[in-house]
């Protein structure tokens, strides 16, 4: 596999993802070429490293000028990247550091706000599941509660239903002298 | 009743983030205004203002124990960089009393969440005996389970957490 920018990885899935039905066809990387190149290329993506050091030769066409690169790309993301190039060119304009960023940081941007979305996710799932978990414990408890007032109830109205037989009957308790 | 994968208080992270596991042993009534707090619930700023009515559990009137109240998702639980807000803090409670008979070290402050939905916790401990408790100080940075090495608190002996977002707009969600 050949030294890719994350930048570049990145136009492939939108480019994927806004032309479902175009081929991908991109040399360098054999890997993408398959029948599945989105998924590919979302793994690999994922596992690379965050913060890649863009290989010696794509930093010297920064150097100069800034219009090169982004007029290419341009062609190929024209309604979605617009205002990102439009950043990197005027960046380009403050030296080549800033425009090397603006292209890194956008990946990793994106990156960034994939995982917070993986873990916001996560968040909610344990919150539903702690609350349903909750809920099942409180069921049980209840059920139990209610069967065992409800035994209480039979047995105090049993022993009430005796006493009261009994207590119809007037009976002397002490015998007196007279 | 001990902690199984299933409770909610490992499935909410509270064990974990907040506390070790430990076995419940103590009963714990949390209760703002007519809600009974139930792990999980999900309670809204505007309901919390005032101190809840804690009743607790136990036997022995001469056992005591201190109640701590903290918010472990502190300035959002994305990025809990202030973990853990100290809410409340209140000692020497008698067992079957509540923290009404007890000491407010530091006062009921409410939660007002600004960023995403927090968890607050409020954790039971036994106390050896009567204690001299410091205040801590300051209420952000807290960390529950120093706070119980330094007094000698052990495992906690109950504890029961709930949700919180903000009232108006979407606490959950950035816009």
């Amino acid at each position: 596999m050949t030294q890719v920018t994350m930048e570049e990885v990145w136009k492939d899935i939108n480019l994927a993802s806004l032309h479902p039905h175009r081929q991908l066809n991109i040399d360098h990387e054999p890997v993408l070429s398959n029948q599945t190149p989105n998924k590919s290329i979302f793994q690999d993506f994922l596992n690379k490293p965050l913060n890649q050091e863009p290989p010696p030769s794509s930093s010297s066409t920064h150097h100069g000028s800034l219009l090169a690169p982004p007029a290419t790309v341009i062609s190929l993301n024209t309604h979605f990247i617009d205002t990102h190039f439009d950043e990197s060119a005027m960046f380009g304009c403050f030296g080549k550091k800033r425009g090397q960023d603006s292209d890194d940081s956008r990946g990793d941007r994106r990156h960034n706000r994939m995982t917070k979305n993986r873990e916001s996710a996560a968040r909610s799932r344990a919150r539903k599941q702690a609350y349903i978990n909750e809920l099942e414990l409180e069921i049980v408890h209840l059920k139990k509660e209610n069967a065992r007032l409800k035994r209480q109830e039979e047995q105090l109205k049993m022993a009430e239903a005796t006493q009261h037989q009994t207590k119809k009957i007037l009976q002397r308790s002490w015998t007196s002298p007279f | 009743m001990s902690v199984n994968n299933r409770d909610p208080l490992v499935v909410g992270g509270v064990i974990g983030d907040v506390l070790e596991r430990f076995t419940r042993s103590i009963d714990l009534r949390v209760t703002y205004g007519q809600r009974e707090v139930t792990n999980g619930l999900d309670i809204r700023p505007s309901q919390i203002i005032n101190k809840p009515r804690v009743e607790i559990g136990g036997e022995d009137l001469r056992n005591f124990y201190t109640l701590v109240m903290v918010d472990p998702d502190v300035p959002s639980p994305s990025n809990p960089h202030l973990r853990e807000y100290l809410h409340w803090l209140v000692t020497d409670i008698p067992a079957t009393t509540g923290t009404n008979f007890g000491n407010e070290i530091v006062s009921y402050e409410s939660p007002r969440p600004t960023s995403g939905i927090h968890r607050l916790v409020l954790v039971l401990f036994r106390q050896l005996g009567r204690q001299t408790v410091y205040e801590p100080g300051w209420r952000p940075q807290f960390n529950t389970r120093e706070f119980a090495a330094l007094y000698n608190l052990s495992l906690p002996v109950a504890a029961v957490y709930f949700n919180c977002q903000r009232d108006n707009g979407c606490g959950g969600r950035r816009t």
